[in-house]
């Protein structure tokens, strides 16, 4: 298990102030954030632009040292023991950096197992395996300057599992791959944590993705951990109001102004809003108002193809919870 | 195996060197040093016109000035690119963005700096090899050639190149500045070290400068094993001398790499 424990990160920069003199300012870029990965397990760090994702990241995965706070991975100080802890993590990140374009797909491995020491015959074994899981084993000998991007992807995957980390950061892994290639990476993914047991820490804008592969999801704004849990726990945590649907099948003169008398007495400022397109009344209000909408439709004999609540959405949550600063 | 990332280090730069810098970038070298010693020809044989001040032989240990350049030449063609590769290896990383994944691993420091070095001395050792071939005909001789001398002088030279390029890779991490540095610091190696002529026609606070860099030191090693036929035993005192300076160098370079790493991965990563 990997445990952060209160990780905090400052930076000083230096700006000129006038002509010879320079001011010191101290940023803090993470504030006590903690955080748990288990094994088998894909967890999700969230948050806009600036939010802290990345310096955390690079924290757990041994590239900055902490200012403050510890790191404990299967009980080695992921800062004392950063050459141990490196044999058992790695990191993926989005693009085309982290891979020689000058060296094949096969050569990039090769180098980056000597690197980790791993054994020759196990690590031959281990690079056409990853080959043959990324689905580059009939271009393993082309120089990955002519790869396209996907394939570059799909190597730095590769990469990324070279020394079979317990481990693996993956930042912003699909960053500018288009819809298919991206599917087939989270399938990766999914493949990774679920049936190979590692456990995934993963950054990343796209909220489907987050939604499809997270159990567990930490949100961050403005260096700090503002909000955790379930993606479901979280939309409904971020959710202020119930949002019910009825598509009907015919426009019905008198169910509005029926609806409208019903909610308006249970709730002053609940919403109507009816879409003649789509024949479909949005209700939304703090409370629940399904009983006296199903009374009122009964009542005038309407008849709906669908009922339903709206499902809450993760990305609004996370939206509305880093702008409430939770 | 022991050296693992050395000779990964080193067949990775190998592949990449064959396949990004084709011949004509090993020409351009070769045509730079040849260039440099061409001039000394025409220099001593038109300006000079073959006759050397007495005190030249007396500093040199030799009157055979054409020899002298080109030998110094290829000792700072040698020095030059060992420098080159070695110190600007980390911020080559960072430039083609593989400096995360390098510092992801767990390598040793010292084998990946000496596995850029090795790459790079087979290929300027071929470079060299070239020019001291196509200078033959201006009158390079190598009047006292002493083997075993001359093959302790190199490997002790590449050593002290190392040492000293580990010092200029923590300054050029430091600032990510490989440009200015690094020329400013070729050009003043060139001037004071007795690449083309002897250090003592320097002003003295510039010989004593000039005696605390080891590439004045390793100059004077190999011109002695190829045009002075000094023997090893002869040069033990010299031999001790540029072994200590490297270690010392050796031991500040990787000092500063330690503690400039990090800040500048600071800087790179934060």
């Amino acid at each position: 298990m990997l445990i952060a424990e209160h990780l905090s990160k400052t930076y000083e920069t230096k700006d000129w102030n006038g002509f010879l003199k320079r001011k010191k300012t101290q940023i803090e870029a993470v504030k006590d954030v903690s955080l748990e990965m288990h094994k088998g397990q894909i967890i999700g760090l969230l948050g806009i632009n600036g939010a802290g994702k990345t310096t955390t990241i690079k924290m757990l995965s041994t590239l900055l040292l902490p200012t403050k706070g510890h790191i404990d991975v299967d009980g080695l100080d992921g800062v004392k023991d950063s050459m141990t802890v490196k044999k058992r993590i790695n990191m993926i990140t989005g693009g085309e950096r982290m891979i020689y374009w000058r060296l094949t797909a096969r050569e990039n491995l090769w180098y980056y197992g000597q690197l980790y020491d791993i054994d020759n015959k196990l690590l031959d074994e281990r690079i056409q395996r990853l080959l043959d899981m990324v689905g580059l084993k009939e271009k393993q000998d082309i120089p990955v300057e002519r790869f396209s991007k996907g394939m570059k992807q799909r190597l730095q995957i590769a990469r990324g599992l070279i020394n079979d980390p317990d481990y693996i950061f993956m930042d912003e892994p699909t960053l500018g791959l288009d819809a298919s290639i991206a599917k087939e990476l989270r399938e990766y993914i999914r493949d990774l944590a679920f049936k190979r047991g590692k456990s995934i820490l993963l950054t990343t804008h796209y909220i489907n993705e987050v939604e499809e592969l997270c159990e567990y999801v930490y949100v961050m704004d403005k260096g700090t951990v503002i909000v955790q849990g379930t993606p479901k726990a979280l939309a409904l945590m971020g959710m202020e109001n119930k949002t019910l649907c009825i598509e009907l099948h015919e426009n019905h003169e008198l169910l509005h102004a029926g609806l409208t008398e019903a909610c308006m007495s249970i709730e002053k400022n609940c919403s109507i809003q009816w879409d003649s397109k789509n024949m479909t009344y949005t209700i939304t209000s703090r409370r629940d108002l399904s009983e006296t909408v199903t009374r009122v439709l009964l009542e005038h004999r309407a008849s709906f193809r669908n009922f339903y609540h709206q499902e809450p959405s993760l990305e609004d949550a996370i939206i509305k919870l880093a702008r409430r600063g939770y | 195996m022991y050296c693992r990332t050395l000779y990964a280090t080193f067949r990775r730069n190998f592949i990449i060197q064959l396949r990004a810098y084709p011949k004509d970038f090993f020409i351009g070298n070769v045509l730079t040093a040849i260039y440099t010693a061409v001039s000394a020809f025409f220099m001593y044989h038109l300006l000079f016109k073959g006759q050397m001040k007495d005190s030249f032989a007396g500093y040199a240990g030799t009157a055979d000035y054409v020899s002298y350049v080109i030998i110094g030449n290829c000792m700072h063609l040698l020095m030059v690119r060992t420098l080159l590769n070695v110190s600007r290896s980390l911020i080559t990383e960072l430039r083609e963005g593989t400096l995360e994944s390098l510092m992801l691993a767990p390598f040793q420091r010292v084998q990946y700096f000496m596995g850029n070095m090795l790459q790079q001395t087979v290929t300027t050792l071929g470079e060299a090899a070239v020019m001291l071939l196509v200078c033959l005909p201006f009158g390079v001789r190598f009047s006292g050639f002493n083997g075993p001398a001359a093959l302790i002088g190199m490997m002790l030279s590449l050593a002290s190149y190392f040492s000293l390029s580990l010092i200029l890779a923590a300054f050029m991490l430091y600032t990510r500045d490989t440009y200015i540095s690094q020329n400013t610091l070729f050009a003043i190696l060139f001037l004071i070290c007795g690449v083309t002529f002897p250090v003592q026609y320097l002003p003295e606070p510039l010989q004593w400068l000039a005696q605390g860099i080891p590439v004045t030191l390793s100059l004077e090693l190999i011109r002695n094993s190829t045009l002075g036929g000094m023997t090893a035993v002869a040069q033990m005192g010299s031999y001790i001398r540029i072994a200590a300076m490297s270690a010392v160098y050796c031991v500040v370079g990787f000092t500063l790499i330690k503690r400039v790493e990090s800040a500048a991965l600071e800087k790179i990563f934060g």
